[in-house]
């Protein structure tokens, strides 16, 4: 066997187990139940914030501690604690994901990430901006 | 049929112009393609010549478009889209060409642009390569102006138009005021550019970045090139200088998207590993990869094969990046990626085409480039092969994990990328790095062909010693550190000073030699800034005042400060907050940093810093970082939370702030600015008599426990009147808090009352929550740049000198 052969063969060795790493070290889009049943897993939650539900942000009492309500995809709604500060234009996020494991009946959030209609396109949004009225 | 309506104050010539040009372009470069097409068959000189004209055609028709365009957003001219979507009038005038790239649009432009232009060094300077090269560029053309030439065939859009009109744009076609003959009038603004945009890194960063981008069409152009005349191997040498060249300005490209990251991105850092800095990293490393490997064919005719694989698959990753990012597929995994314009079938037969093409030919030619030479383990061309393959597994890593929405697509799996993506990454990337600075600085003592081992472990043995003493002494301040970050911490030590060395002693310093060693030295010193400002970066700005919610939840990273009162440690430093200021769309801020006087305890000011928001209705408000610079690190400030002037706040009189209202059953707590407030229970023991009530009369007090942040404790009793059928509710204050109580209705229903709450406007103190990070060492990261960029244009400038 020539020495490019092993090479070769060490290669390709380390470059599965580079693309093996990707599905060893991912995450999981999941529902809260999903979650709650693997409490120590780390979860990506998909789903949208409850306007209805109060959300607390009391900077003076605890400046990384934010709260609200989130109902996923299978509809169900759990209370979120994020170790952050509010994000910029939360009430206007379309769709939010969490990334952060269930604790009891709430959620702890590492990250959130916040799709905004107005970062995407949305005219009708922007044409109530854009008109005069 | 729509009756025509006579629109008012449009400027519809350059539109039309415009599309013009888009059709010229399109026709010239494929004329030019086929054209040098039958050159390379023929080697008739008239082809030459008609394709060059055509060439001169395209190239003067995209030029046209640009300065359009270009125009049309200088102009405002709101009626096109584009300008619509990307500019408005408020925005400063110093980033109209940021609008200009905002779209894909615009970046697909800047490409075709910069291809146009390299294009004309070709035909001017690589003589019997000429039509080979050009016939693939020019395809290459074909395939990208007709990403934006908007035209519909058999029901299908190809490609998305700038000149494209608002009136005509799906998203508008159905608002009634299009239809009217003076829409524009209503028209007050367009959208604007994306805050994050408006920062002068973005005016210089896309184009570098998309030069880089062009150059690699060079080498692949070359290797096409090569198969299709089946000169196998005579391609690489006039190939060489193009492949470094985009090495440099790919590289710097990306660093220049960095240092846009690290000082107007309040990610906090220049690298985040977000799929869209991966996508750019990658055809990078497998473009440094090709370099090297064509320079070993320079030296030892060896290596054929992998200089076609590896130019051919930098083109071929180049253009999967801009499906990643321009198709919509990064969706929710990237901040920066662009909208989907419905181009993801047009981009997949770009690749397709440009993959299949040369894959083809490479099999079909493959007897004539492969070679069996086993080469020499001692031998200079070995190493580099090895790093070659180094760098192409970072590259498949990378690669594997950036691409999880694409296998989530294909394989309808439901996999999210890593929660740490900067571990997951630096697990892989590391060690890539410490093989890849460890060949760097070996690589010059090796000789090609063979080296005798003892002479070469003799050379680097003062290197060696070095970057072992210089690890040792950092390990007594870097103290806890992972095993894998002292071996990069080593690695890069050893590459910069094993080409110091290499500069010195071998080269007796002559700089015109010493292009390449520069370059490692370079590479090394990023490697090595990074390194140290990632791994030792510390978060000074520790709140801690905090509701504890366990280790496995901290909550500690952004600090509370209230203007004018609070003076606090943090780090080093004491901070206060100064004050704001507004200036157009800014909010800009006052941060004071105070160090303590060792001699006479006194706090003194050091410096100040004024990180900003930047307020926009429409996109939502962004923070801008601020940042002291220092040598040896620097200390980044944002501001993650600031309420902004609310005006009615402003406007309202009297002492107290507007009413907050609180819907609560007893028992139930809420909060106020300074305190927790308990519904301890309902009363009906009530001094009816100040009220002058009859019996038929409801009197209820709230029995409310107030708890401050020193936990003393206060009690408050609104009370909820009905009397006379009127309803009414006595206020109840606590005026140690500047608190003010009523008590306003009550649900029999669920047992829930409501009660509002009204707070002094000397209770709201204006107050910032802010972020601190101390990196040290970033500057060795951009002296790094520097040298890297200096070391390469030294190179081509003496391998172009030597032909």
């Amino acid at each position: 066997m020539k020495k490019s052969h092993i090479i070769a063969i060490v290669i390709i060795a380390i470059a599965v187990a580079a693309i093996l790493s990707t599905v060893a070290d991912s995450s999981t889009y999941a529902s809260f139940s999903v979650a709650a049943e693997h409490p120590k897993k780390v979860y990506h939650v998909v789903g949208k914030l409850n306007k209805e539900k109060p959300q607390e942000y009391n900077p003076q009492v605890d400046a990384n501690l934010f709260s609200f309500y989130l109902v996923d995809m299978d509809g169900k709604e759990r209370k979120v604690l994020l170790n952050k500060t509010k994000p910029q234009d939360f009430e206007r996020s379309e769709q939010i994901v969490l990334i952060g494991k269930m604790a009891g009946d709430e959620f702890h959030a590492s990250d959130v990430l916040m799709k905004c209609p107005s970062k995407y396109n949305n005219p009708k949004e922007d044409m109530k901006a854009g008109v005069k009225s | 049929m729509q009756p025509d309506i006579q629109y008012i104050g449009e400027h519809l010539f350059w539109g039309k112009a415009g599309n013009l040009l888009i059709i010229v372009a399109f026709v010239a470069s494929l004329v030019s393609a086929v054209s040098y097409a039958f050159l390379l068959r023929t080697n008739d000189i008239s082809w030459k010549n008609l394709a060059r004209k055509a060439f001169a055609v395209h190239t003067f028709s995209i030029i046209g478009i640009f300065c359009l365009l270009f125009y049309l957003i200088l102009n405002q001219r709101l009626e096109y889209y584009y300008v619509w979507e990307h500019s408005n009038s408020i925005m400063p005038l110093k980033y109209i060409l940021s609008c200009f790239w905002e779209g894909q649009e615009g970046s697909f432009l800047l490409w075709m642009f910069w291809h146009s232009i390299l294009s004309w060094i070709i035909i001017w300077k690589s003589g019997e390569w000429e039509a080979g090269v050009m016939a693939v560029i020019s395809m290459v053309q074909v395939f990208l102006v007709s990403m934006i030439i908007g035209v519909v065939v058999f029901g299908h859009k190809f490609g998305s138009n700038p000149f494209v009109l608002l009136r005509d744009h799906p998203d508008f076609a159905n608002f009634p005021f299009i239809k009217m003959p003076d829409y524009l009038s209503q028209l007050k603004d367009g959208r604007g550019l994306n805050p994050l945009l408006q920062n002068y890194w973005m005016t210089i960063h896309p184009p570098t970045l998309f030069l880089g981008f062009a150059s690699t069409v060079i080498p692949f152009a070359f290797a096409v090139a090569g198969l299709l005349r089946k000169r196998y191997t005579e391609w690489i040498t006039p190939a060489l200088p193009w492949t470094f060249f985009g090495v440099m300005i790919l590289g710097t490209g990306i660093l220049m998207g960095a240092a846009w990251a690290y000082e107007s991105l309040s990610f906090g850092g220049f690298w985040a590993w977000d799929p869209v800095e991966n996508a750019s990293l990658v055809p990078w490393m497998t473009l440094v990869g090709a370099a090297h490997v064509m320079l070993v064919f320079k030296h030892k005719k060896t290596s054929v094969l992998s200089s076609y694989l590896l130019s051919i698959l930098t083109f071929i990753l180049i253009l999967y990046s801009t499906f990643l990012t321009r198709s919509g597929i990064l969706g929710n995994t990237s901040v920066h990626a662009f909208t989907d314009l419905g181009m993801t079938g047009h981009l997949l037969i770009y690749m397709a085409f440009f993959s299949i093409v040369p894959i083809v030919l490479l099999v079909k030619n493959y007897k004539q480039i492969s070679s069996s030479q086993d080469e020499h383990l001692s031998s200079r061309e070995f190493w580099m092969f090895i790093g070659m393959l180094i760098l192409l597994i970072g590259a498949i890593q990378v690669t594997s994990t950036t691409s999880i929405p694409v296998w989530n697509k294909i394989f309808h799996a439901n996999i999210a990328p890593p929660p740490n993506p900067i571990e997951h990454y630096n697990s892989w990337q590391i060690p890539v790095a410490i093989f890849v600075c460890l060949l760097i600085g070996i690589g010059q003592f090796l000789r090609y062909k063979k080296s005798e081992g003892k002479v070469v472990l003799k050379k680097i043995l003062p290197a060696f010693i070095a970057s072992l003493l210089v690890t040792v002494w950092a390990s007594f301040f870097l103290g806890d550190y992972r095993v894998h970050y002292y071996g990069l911490l080593f690695a890069s030590v050893f590459a910069i000073l094993a080409n110091l060395d290499f500069i010195l002693r071998v080269l007796n310093g002559k700089m015109e030699h010493s292009g390449a060693s520069v370059a490692h030295i370079g590479i090394g010193m990023i490697l090595l800034g990074a390194l140290i400002s990632n791994s030792k970066q510390q978060v000074i700005s520790q709140n801690v005042k905090n509701v504890n919610l366990g280790k496995d939840f901290p909550n500690q990273e952004n600090i509370f400060i209230e203007q004018k009162t609070d003076t606090l440690p943090m780090g080093e430093y004491f901070v206060t907050y100064k004050g704001k200021e507004r200036k157009g769309v800014n909010v800009i801020y006052t941060i004071e940093y105070f160090t303590r006087n060792k001699t006479t305890g006194l706090k003194e000011k050091a410096f100040e810093l004024h990180p900003i928001v930047q307020t926009n209705d429409r996109m939502g408000n962004v923070s801008e970082p601020s940042t002291q610079r220092f040598l040896t690190r620097d200390i980044y400030t944002h501001i993650t939370f600031a309420e902004q002037d609310n005006s009615d706040n402003e406007n309202s009189t009297g002492e107290y702030q507007p009413a907050k209202t609180h819907t609560v059953a007893v028992g139930d707590t809420f909060m106020t600015s300074n305190s927790f407030v308990i519904l301890e229970g309902l009363s009906n023991d009530i001094n009816r008599s100040e009220f002058g009530m009859n019996d038929s009369d409801v009197a209820v007090g709230a029995k409310l426990r107030i708890e401050d942040m020193k936990q003393d404790i206060y009690h408050a009793l609104p009370v909820f009147v009905i009397k006379n059928l009127h309803v009414f509710s006595k206020e109840s204050k606590v005026d140690e808090l500047g608190l003010k109580f009523s008590f306003t209705q009550i649900d029999p229903s669920t047992g829930k009352i409501e009660l509002t709450v009204n707070e002094k406007k000397s209770n709201k103190h204006e107050f910032i929550i802010m972020k601190a990070i101390v990196f040290p060492g970033i500057n060795i990261l951009w002296m790094g740049c520097i040298l890297m960029m200096v070391g390469s244009i030294m190179a081509i400038r003496k391998r172009i000198a030597r032909k």
